[in-house]
C-alpha cells in the first residue's frame, strides 16, 4: 500500500471573514503517526474535517488514499477510521447494540479486539449510551473507528475528556493500532506530552498554515535555546540566522534558533566574542516559543 | 535473561526519546550494568512498558547496533557485545564530556587560560584521598 493515506494541498477554507486554512499543504506518510498541534481555534477541527470531506475546501484539494475527500468512494471509506471531537451515538442504545450497529457497515469486523478493549476500558456492554459519562463515550466512539481495522486512523482531539488512567490507556491502545507500522494515525491535541510519548511526527498549525511538519526527533535536536554572553554589549546589533525568539540585554542574549548547528554557535561565538551554552526545549517550549510574537 | 532495566524515559524533556535510551544503555554497557551477552528486552516490551512508540524503540536499538554496542542474533533480539577495553573507555570519556564543556565554558567567562585550567585540574585528578 503505497498510497498516499491522507493529503492536502494548498487547501483554502474561509468562514465569513475569517480565513481558517491558508494554502495549506499537509502530507501524512503512510504508516507514520502525525499529532497535529495547534492552540485552540487554531483550525485543528476544519482541517481534520476537510480532510476528510466533511467539509468542502474553497480552494485546493484533499486527497484520502488518492482519491478526493469529497468523493470518497466505499471502498476509501471502508479503510478510514474517524473520532470527532464529540462523538455522536445514539443515546437510547446500548453499547454492544452500537457496537453491532456499526459493525454491520463493514465487511471485516474484529470482534476479539473490541471485546478486549470492552474489557480493558471497563465500558460496560449492556449499558444505555446516554448514560456514559463524556470519558466513556469518548472511548466507545475510539472503539467503533477501531474495528474494522482502518488503515487510516483519524482523531479529533481524542485524549481532551478522559482522565490520566483513560489516557494512558488510550494512549496504549494507540501505540497498538500502530505498532504494525502499516497503520497511519493522524490525531489532533493540545496536550504535548500526549503527543511526545506517540506520534513519530509533528506537524503544526498555525494562522491557517503548517508552519512545521516533521519528525519530532528532529524537530528537539534541532530547535535550542542559547544563552549567549557577551563582551561587549549586543542591544541593537545582535542577530543569529533562524531566530525564533530573540530577546536582548546588556551583553547578554536569550535567543530560540531553528536549527542550532555547531556552525551557527560558532559563528555566535567569533562574531560577538561570546560564550555560548544549549539548552535542551521540550515540544511544549518549542510550541511557546514558535508562537511568541 | 531480558534486562528491563531501569531504563527512565522522560517523553517531554528537550531530548528525544530515541536518546535517552541509547546514551542509558551505553552508559549501562560501560559501566558494567548491561554484560557482555546479555539480551535487551524486544523492541515491543520496551514500548509497552514506557508506553512510549515503538519505532523510537527501534531506531534506539538500531543505532545502537550500528556503534557496536549491541549485535542482532537472528530470532533472539538484541544481544550485548564486549564493549573491549577501548571501546569502554571511550564510552567512559563520552559521559564526562558534557561536565568538560561546562568546565571549559566557565573558563573562558573568566579568562582563564587552557594552561591554567589545566594546572588547576591536574592536582584534583592525582588527589587520592
Amino acid at each position: 500500500m503505497s498510497d498516499v493515506p491522507l493529503d492536502l494541498v494548498a487547501a483554502t477554507k474561509r468562514y465569513r471573514d475569517k480565513i481558517v486554512l491558508d494554502e495549506l499543504n499537509l502530507t501524512v506518510p503512510a504508516g507514520s503517526v502525525v499529532g497535529l498541534l495547534g492552540k485552540n481555534g487554531s483550525g485543528k477541527t476544519t482541517l481534520i474535517k476537510a480532510a476528510l470531506g466533511l467539509v468542502k475546501l474553497d480552494l485546493g484539494s484533499a486527497r484520502v488514499f488518492d482519491q478526493p475527500a469529497w468523493h470518497m468512494d466505499a471502498d476509501a471509506k471502508s479503510r478510514l477510521g474517524y473520532v470527532p471531537q464529540v462523538v455522536n451515538l445514539y443515546a437510547w442504545m446500548r453499547v454492544r447494540q452500537t457496537i453491532e450497529y456499526i459493525a454491520a457497515f463493514y465487511p471485516r469486523w474484529n470482534w476479539s479486539l473490541i471485546d478486549r478493549l470492552l474489557t480493558e476500558w471497563e465500558l460496560n456492554p449492556r449499558e444505555r449510551v446516554g448514560t456514559l459519562s463524556v470519558g466513556q463515550l469518548q472511548k466507545l466512539g475510539i472503539l467503533v473507528a477501531l474495528g474494522h481495522e482502518p488503515d487510516l486512523l483519524v482523531l479529533d482531539e481524542p485524549a481532551a475528556s478522559l482522565d490520566p488512567i483513560a489516557r494512558r490507556d488510550f494512549l496504549k491502545a494507540l501505540l497498538e493500532i500502530a505498532a504494525d507500522g502499516n497503520r497511519t494515525v493522524l490525531f489532533s491535541t493540545h496536550i504535548t506530552s500526549d503527543l511526545e510519548r506517540v506520534a513519530d511526527r509533528v506537524a503544526i498549525l498555525r494562522n491557517g498554515k503548517i508552519t512545521y511538519h516533521g519528525e519530532l526527533d528532529e524537530l528537539k535536536e534541532n530547535v535550542k535555546r542559547l544563552h549567549v554572553t557577551a563582551k561587549n554589549p549586543l542591544t541593537g546589533s545582535f542577530n543569529v540566522p533562524g531566530a525564533v525568539r530573540l530577546r536582548v540585554e546588556g551583553n547578554e542574549a536569550l535567543v530560540s534558533v531553528k536549527d542550532a548547528s555547531g556552525e551557527v554557535i560558532d559563528r555566535i561565538r567569533a562574531d560577538y566574542e561570546a560564550s555560548v551554552t544549549v539548552e535542551d526545549l521540550n515540544l511544549e517550549e518549542i510550541f511557546l516559543e514558535m508562537h511568541y510574537d | 535473561m531480558a534486562a528491563l532495566l531501569g531504563f527512565i524515559v522522560s517523553p517531554n524533556s528537550g531530548v528525544p526519546i530515541y536518546r535517552q535510551i541509547v546514551e542509558q544503555i551505553r552508559a549501562q554497557v560501560a559501566g558494567g550494568r548491561l554484560e557482555e551477552g546479555v539480551f535487551l528486552p524486544s523492541v515491543r516490551q520496551v514500548a509497552e512498558e514506557l508506553a512510549v512508540n515503538p519505532m523510537t524503540i527501534s531506531k534506539a536499538y538500531s543505532i545502537l547496533e550500528r556503534e557496536g554496542t549491541v549485535e542482532l542474533i537472528r530470532g533472539q533480539g538484541m544481544r550485548v557485545k564486549d564493549p573491549g577495553p577501548a571501546g569502554n573507555g571511550k564510552a567512559r570519556k563520552q559521559a564526562l564530556m558534557p561536565l568538560l564543556q561546562q568546565v571549559a565554558l566557565t573558563a573562558r567567562l573568566l579568562n582563564l587560560s587552557p594552561q591554567q585550567v589545566i594546572s588547576a585540574l591536574k592536582p584534583l585528578l592525582e588527589d587520592k584521598s
